[in-house]
């Protein structure tokens, strides 16, 4: 595989894992709002280590780029790092609104 | 217009594009007439009303929109499906469009 190849799939798995994590996230949203606060946390235990998959993978382009061997800079690139950051955000936000539809079942 | 037409679905439309293209070259290698595209979330339903879209797969960002996607697809017979994350991770063009051909065989 030549070094371009194996940058976009760098960048391809990053928005793998961090877009599967985003969607576990939403789930466990959606789960927690019909109420089932089992399948939401198991949900976002799931996107918790999908991130850490895409962490490895940002980890793993870092230290190459600290040994010198610099990685070809696309937009795919910068993209794969938008989703990183969107899934990160979402994962903290579902936690928080997992725990509000608590809040809110508790009071009915 | 080609024979059948696959609608690629992602949150910017701009990942799943990549994968298009292995897609069209895996299809020409099959010597299959398929238009393969990919689209927003926001496009998606344009082109759904349409009806020119023959099986709809969405990226793993995407997943959690399925049940929205089957209910809009439902009555105009479109399979829904979610592309398998290791095969989107390494663009894995030949075994997506498997998974479109099959979807479609159904």
């Amino acid at each position: 595989m030549c070094e371009r190849e194996q940058d976009l799939e760098f960048a391809m798995s990053l928005i793998a894992y961090s877009g599967d994590a985003k969607s576990h996230a939403m789930e466990a949203i959606f789960a927690s709002k019909k109420g089932n606060f089992k399948e939401a946390e198991q949900k976002l235990e799931q996107a918790e280590s999908s991130i850490l998959e895409a962490h490895h993978i940002q980890t793993n382009m870092l230290s190459k780029e600290a040994q010198g061997e610099n990685i070809t800079m696309t937009l795919l690139t910068v993209h794969s790092q938008d989703h990183l950051m969107t899934a990160i955000t979402f994962k903290d936000l579902a936690q928080e609104m997992i725990d509000l539809y608590k809040v809110v079942e508790n009071s009915l | 217009m080609a024979e059948k037409t696959i609608m690629l679905v992602c949150a910017a439309g701009m990942s799943t594009s990549m994968l298009v293209q292995k897609m069209q070259k895996e299809a020409e290698s099959q010597n299959l007439d398929r238009d393969i595209f990919a689209v927003s979330t926001s496009e998606a339903d344009q082109k759904i009303d349409d009806g020119t879209v023959d099986v709809l797969l969405l990226g793993p960002q995407v997943r959690f929109k399925k049940d929205e996607y089957n209910k809009k697809c439902s009555d105009k017979n479109i399979p829904v499906d979610v592309i398998e994350m290791r095969d989107y991770g390494t663009m894995n063009g030949a075994n997506v469009l498997q998974t479109a051909e099959q979807l479609m065989d159904n």
